[in-house]
């Protein structure tokens, strides 16, 4: 497996999808490969695992969501998914199932491959452990519990700062809503979206430049929210 | 399917015949199999049908001639005819049992008419094991009735069955003819009958109820109502638990218990004891709760039960009218406890039920409703034949014994009680007996008795006397009893059939108004309410002008919910009777006869008359309830097909969009790191889903307008040959590697159609050819005509359509569910394919596999114009 050229496994039953994800990726600097089902798909994934994958849900032999289940038990690398902003239940539970992040259809190439590239950033930071995180002029430090603004130190409550680190560490994916009201408030909590509104609302009036455009804690509508680093 | 109760109804003609009116009709009838058994008149009925060979078996050195499956779905026909559904399959061929087979030929879209006997039901061998002792092997599961489409009932009186039978009309196999005699008993085959009757009733019932709570329309459920029979040592009590029992019926089986109040202050005597357990035992059998509660205070237990169980009708007896000294003192419950429930009932209905206190206890049984008279013609004729006879013995006094002159008296008193009944009967032995002793007897004219052997001679004449007027009389009575409970039960039965079986409203009022018009032996109408006034629906013999009087009762009926004109205190001068047709959820309408048997005071008609009226209104709100249930199918298919059309365009429009925007998108990011062949290759994406996206978007169009019926077939005389050369130039771009094949004939007859509809309809064929069948095959595509019609043909070989698939390959959004078949429309084509050749008055239809197991032909098939306006054609052009 080459750094320099991850492989990325697109799993989609269109011929057409295949026949431009594959100049694009190859452009990109990747290696595509292609399954149009659910079991070829699974089949490269356990023969050769790939860097990446992409993931249609709407697949005609399996479920997507099975097929993502079935992945995830021996497959630890990103999984992007691919799916119809109808879908959005669909989504969320792929999300809360294992799956790294998404692309609505129909999506422009630029799209899924920023989502890859992050997807592999963060594979790589997850093993470095990277102490600080720098999105525009805010900086996390981890291992100080400090966020700073241009230099300039940002007072945050617990609950924010959670709230912040556990989608800074996500790197770029998304987070559902669900995946954060667990992780900072607990199981107990997960129906509590409107917890998660306020805090984040204040985080945005604490760290955006424009708190009415954000730009780094970004919303995913209905699904979650999405740190943008540099 | 066509039911009947025994062999030998006529289910195998009644079936023929009515496939020979589908023929007529042009539906694509074939006899499967059907058993003539070389009955002339049968045999004559098959004639011009197509017939199936039968497939020979070999079995035990016999060749079996079985019913063959395989031809049967090569065939196809739109409706196949299999005699016997209840047959034992040869051992060796595919399915043990028809009925299987039938299940397959089902399962591959083909209709089928099948005869069943009711004695085959599997649930019912034990019972029909029992009435007639023969013990049935070949059964059929239960669930065959249930599932079938439609039942036809093929009904005969058990007398002309045997008379059938006696002309050796029916066919027996040899091992049944032993059994045969035992089987077409006439009681056999009236039960057998009713079980016939009552499975065909039950399975119109089972559906619409199913159908109603699958739709969740509020309804009479049995949930919902909750009955309670109140008896307390009533002699009459089996009339209570019976009139619980028959409610429960009407409510569709709803709960009912049978409640018996135990008074410790007020012990019940040893007679009423008695009649509370008979009436308690009954309950149980006929498959009431028996409930017995003990408390002072009977109105408090009652109405306090009541409320604990939801109960929501009461039936309880009340003393008759004429006050009956016996009854009064046999009665527990206080005179006044039907009245001080009328006051104190919360939200239950009270159903009063009064009854002659005779009515049951007596050996002779009184059946309530017959409503005899006083025979008077029986006394009269006694009285005439006693007269009679003692002239005679006057005549022959001189030359015969005494003793042996009572001889010629008793003939009187047989023919008395037994043409007349045990009254006259009795009365004419009485009369016998003292004329003998007064005329013949020494000492002559008087009552006296002198000599000790007279004494015994004229005891034991009297003896004899009285009881053979007794069992004869009591002989007739049972004799008259059964024959009208007979002729009830049948006319009840026969009401009931009809009422169950009608669908809309006016069927079922007109039904109604037949048989209360027959019942009462005059005019009959019903009357349904018709924004907020009452309508004259349905009238037998024919619908009437009903005066301003009888329509003010009709009115009184309808708002008050009683009966009103003839017979009642409610305007009596009137020649008409209305009643209220009460259902379970309110009024259904108002009936109303003439020659009212509340005028003559008939109670055993009027009882009918009620039971019928009763039947008649629960068949009225379940045609209104049936007309619910259509709205919300449809309704509920019209939410079905929106939802199928949100995911339709979700998923298939945005799969074009998908590879148009990401083709154009990695052309603008990468293009100068693309070879030239690529860039090109994306190009041509875009161009070809551009193309694809369009299609969509009209299949959507075309959908919308066949749907929204916008559609206007524009018909002009159009050579077909033309229309199908343009649709092929249409799709040729996409065949690929495919070879089309052209056979069309040099000469084809004009017909009037819609080009561009026809054009339109062939293309969506072509395509769906084109992407169900796998690269280097062929298409064909074939022109032909035979004397009524042009048709087209389209066949490919591709993997052609599974049998189930087949019949809906014309629906809506029906795509083949197979891993490469996406993305290949949205299954919207042949269905509007169908859309546009029916709307030109064609026909089309589909068949698969064609070639070995490959391969599907799409027929369409375009009326040609009759000859005259052929000619003008052919001017014309």
């Amino acid at each position: 497996m080459s750094a320099s050229h991850p492989r990325i496994l697109v799993v989609d039953d269109e011929p057409q999808i295949h026949r431009f994800l594959a100049p694009a990726l190859e452009a990109a600097g990747y290696v595509p490969l292609r399954a149009d089902t659910g079991e070829a798909g699974l089949a490269a994934l356990a023969t050769r695992p790939p860097d990446v994958l992409v993931l249609d849900l709407g697949l005609p032999d399996l479920d997507g969501k099975v097929v993502l289940e079935r992945a995830r038990r021996f497959f630890e690398g990103p999984i992007i998914i691919l799916s119809a902003r109808d879908e959005e239940i669909e989504k969320i539970d792929a999300l809360d199932q294992g799956a790294d992040d998404y692309v609505e259809k129909p999506f422009g190439v630029g799209e899924l491959l920023a989502r890859i590239r992050a997807s592999l950033r963060n594979k790589a930071s997850r093993g470095a452990g990277s102490p600080v995180v720098h999105a525009g002029d805010v900086e996390i430090d981890f291992v100080r519990r400090l966020v700073t603004r241009g230099g300039e130190v940002i007072r945050l409550t617990p609950r924010e700062y959670d709230v912040l680190v556990a989608l800074a560490e996500a790197g770029g994916r998304v987070l559902t809503h669900g995946q954060l009201l667990t992780a900072v408030w607990g199981r107990s909590h997960v129906e509590d979206v409107q917890y998660l509104r306020i805090i984040i609302q204040r985080l945005r009036q604490k760290l955006e430049a424009d708190p009415s455009q954000p730009k780094i804690l970004v919303t995913e509508a209905r699904v979650g929210y999405r740190f943008v680093g540099v | 399917m066509f039911l009947g109760m025994a062999p030998g109804v006529g289910k195998t003609f009644e079936m023929l015949s009515s496939a020979r009116r589908r023929k007529a009709e042009g539906v694509d009838v074939v006899l499967g199999v059907v058993e003539t058994h070389g009955r002339k008149e049968t045999e004559a009925l098959t004639e011009d049908l197509e017939t199936l060979p039968r497939k020979p078996v070999e079995y035990r050195g016999r060749t079996l001639l079985e019913f063959d499956i395989d031809a049967a779905l090569v065939r196809r026909p739109e409706l196949l005819l299999v005699d016997e559904y209840a047959h034992s399959n040869a051992p060796g061929s595919r399915h043990p049992k028809r009925w299987q087979d039938v299940e397959e030929l089902l399962a591959a879209g083909i209709d089928v008419w099948t005869t069943l006997n009711v004695q085959h039901l599997e649930s019912l061998v034990d019972v029909v094991w029992r009435i007639t002792g023969v013990r049935v092997r070949e059964t059929v599961p239960d669930q065959a009735l249930t599932r079938a489409d439609e039942i036809e009932m093929i009904d005969l009186t058990p007398e002309e069955l045997r008379k059938r039978l006696a002309e050796g009309k029916v066919y027996l196999p040899e091992t049944a003819r032993l059994a045969s005699d035992r089987f077409f008993k006439p009681e056999n085959l009236t039960a057998l009958r009713e079980m016939a009757l009552r499975r065909a009733a039950q399975k119109v019932d089972d559906e619409l109820v199913g159908h109603m709570r699958r739709q969740g329309i509020e309804g009479p459920w049995a949930a919902g109502e909750r009955i309670l029979v109140l008896v307390g040592g009533e002699p009459f009590g089996g009339a209570l638990v019976r009139a619980g029992r028959r409610l429960s019926d009407l409510m569709m089986d709803a709960p009912w218990t049978v409640l018996h109040v135990e008074r410790p202050n007020r012990p019940p005597t040893a007679a009423q004891a008695q009649h509370t357990a008979n009436a308690l035992k009954l309950a149980e059998q006929v498959g009431g709760r028996v409930v017995t509660v003990t408390g002072d205070d009977l109105l408090q237990t009652v109405l306090e039960y009541a409320a604990r169980n939801n109960i929501t009708q009461i039936v309880i007896g009340r003393r008759p009218p004429s006050g009956d000294s016996r009854f009064r003192l046999a009665s527990p419950f206080a005179p006044s406890l039907a009245h001080a429930l009328l006051n104190h009932t919360t939200g239950a209905a009270l159903h009063i039920v009064t009854d002659t206190p005779s009515g049951e206890t007596q050996t002779v049984s009184h059946v309530p409703s017959l409503g005899r008279r006083p025979n008077w013609r029986g006394y009269a004729a006694g009285l005439t034949m006693v007269i009679l006879s003692t002239v005679v013995s006057a005549g022959a006094d001189r030359w015969m014994a005494n003793a042996n002159l009572a001889m010629i008296f008793l003939p009187s008193v047989l023919i008395a009680g037994g043409v007349f009944g045990f009254g006259p009967g009795l009365a004419t032995a009485a009369l016998a007996a003292v004329s003998y002793n007064f005329f013949f007897l020494e000492p002559r004219l008087s009552f006296r008795i002198g000599h000790v052997a007279d004494l015994i001679t004229f005891a034991v004449f009297f003896a004899v006397a009285i009881t053979t007027g007794f069992l004869t009389g009591r002989v007739r009575d049972q004799a008259r009893v059964a024959s009208r409970r007979a002729s009830v039960v049948a006319s009840l039965l026969a009401s009931s059939r009809r009422l169950s079986s009608v669908s809309t409203r006016s069927d079922a009022a007109q039904a109604l108004a037949e048989q209360a018009a027959a019942t009462v032996g005059g005019s009959a109408m019903v009357l349904l309410p018709e924004e907020g006034d009452l309508r004259a629906a349905a009238g037998s013999p024919s619908l009437e002008v009903l005066g301003p009087g009888a329509m003010t009762a009709a009115r009184w009926a309808w708002e008050k919910g009683e009966a009103a004109g003839a017979g009642t205190g409610t305007l009596p001068q009137l020649e008409w009777t209305f009643w209220p047709l009460q259902g379970l959820r309110g009024r259904a309408g108002v009936a109303g006869v003439t020659h009212s048997p509340l005028k003559t005071g008939d109670t055993g008609e009027e009882r009918l008359l009620l039971s019928l009226l009763d039947q008649g209104a629960v068949a009225l709100e379940r045609a209104e309830l049936a007309t619910a249930t259509v709205e919300t199918e449809t309704l509920r298919r019209s939410d079905q097909l929106r939802a199928a059309l949100l995911n339709s365009i979700s998923h298939d429009l945005r799969t074009p969009l998908s590879t148009v925007l990401g083709s154009a998108t990695t052309l603008l990011d990468y293009e100068p790191s693309l070879k030239p062949e690529v860039r090109r290759d994306l190009l041509e994406s875009i161009r070809e889903e551009a193309h694809r996206l369009n299609r969509y978007v009209g299949d959507l169009l075309d959908m919308t307008r066949l749907e929204g019926g916008a559609l206007n077939p524009k018909m002009q005389w159009t050579d077909v040959r033309d229309v199908l050369g343009g649709a092929i130039q249409r799709v040729e771009r996409r065949l690929g590697s495919r070879r089309l094949a052209r056979d069309f004939p040099p000469e084809l007859s004009m017909i009037r159609i819609d080009p561009g509809l026809l054009e339109q309809a062939v293309v969506n064929i072509l395509e769906n050819a084109i992407a169900y069948s796998p690269d280097g095959t062929d298409i064909e595509v074939a022109a032909y005509e035979d004397r009524a019609n042009v048709v087209i043909s389209i066949e490919d070989n591709g993997k052609g359509i599974p049998t189930a698939e087949l019949e809906r390959v014309f629906d809506k959004f029906r795509r083949l569910q197979q891993p490469s078949d996406r993305g290949k429309g949205v299954g919207l084509g042949l269905s509007i394919s169908k859309g546009f050749v029916e709307a030109m008055g064609g026909r089309i239809a589909a068949a698969s596999p064609i070639h070995g197991d490959r391969g599907t032909r799409v027929l369409i098939s375009l009326r040609k114009p009759t000859a005259g306006a052929g000619a003008a054609a052919a001017e014309a052009a």
